[in-house]
């Protein structure tokens, strides 16, 4: 018996990771604030805290893979190099350090606010993580932003 | 003190016909890497400035040099 060989056409390389890495970064805090609210909603049923689950476990996945740059089997040695060279290291140590200062930044804001109004403990880890989250992702964002001019 | 990285890598690039993609590939980093060094925004580590110089045969003092 023969096997073909698998083909190839439709697998990632460092190139193609690189694009989505540029345009899809928005996916991740949209799904963490999703999933966040469905964390923190009283009511819900076992059905939907399992897909909360799964699509978390997703997310924090991608976020890992983004930041420490988890080895992919699909990816070449050559494409793994790429992908986590120093720049990509550079960007996601840089985005961090943007949402550590934001996550104080608004956990002061929350402890100012707080001798104002009562604050719900779930809304505020939901507005406290997402907050530090979204700066985070707009950072990466801003630093990898569109593929520059060969020369630019 | 005002020290920064500069650096000859374009003028060395172009020189040998080489474009940012084919240098990325042979030092194994994205064009974004080479680009980015290039006009000064991101500072290379030893490493990578060695691995610059030996793919554009040229010492790494020749490469990069610490502009006041």
């Amino acid at each position: 018996m023969s096997y073909r060989e698998k083909s190839d056409f439709d697998r990632p390389t460092a190139e193609s990771v690189e694009e989505q890495r540029r345009t899809m970064i928005w996916v991740i805090p949209l799904v963490v604030m999703q999933q966040g609210m469905a964390i923190f909603r009283h009511d819900a049923d076992k059905s939907s805290q399992l897909i909360s689950t799964v699509a978390w476990a997703a997310v924090t996945l991608a976020i890992l893979w983004l930041l420490l740059g988890l080895p992919l089997r699909w990816l070449s040695e050559r494409d793994r190099a790429i992908l986590n060279d120093e720049w990509a290291r550079e960007v996601s140590g840089d985005a961090a350090r943007w949402g550590i200062a934001a996550l104080a930044v608004i956990g002061c804001g929350l402890m100012i606010g707080r001798v104002w109004w009562t604050l719900d403990a779930g809304i505020s880890v939901y507005g406290l993580v997402n907050g530090a989250l979204l700066v985070a992702v707009l950072r990466y964002a801003w630093l990898n932003r569109a593929e520059p001019a060969e020369d630019e | 003190m005002n020290d920064r990285l500069a650096n000859r890598l374009k003028d060395r690039r172009t020189e040998l016909g080489l474009t940012q993609g084919q240098l990325a590939d042979l030092c194994l980093v994205s064009r974004k890497t080479i680009n980015t060094v290039e006009n000064g925004v991101f500072v290379p580590s030893t490493l990578l400035a060695l691995k610059l110089a030996e793919a554009l045969s040229v010492p790494v003092e020749q490469l990069f040099w610490i502009a006041r």
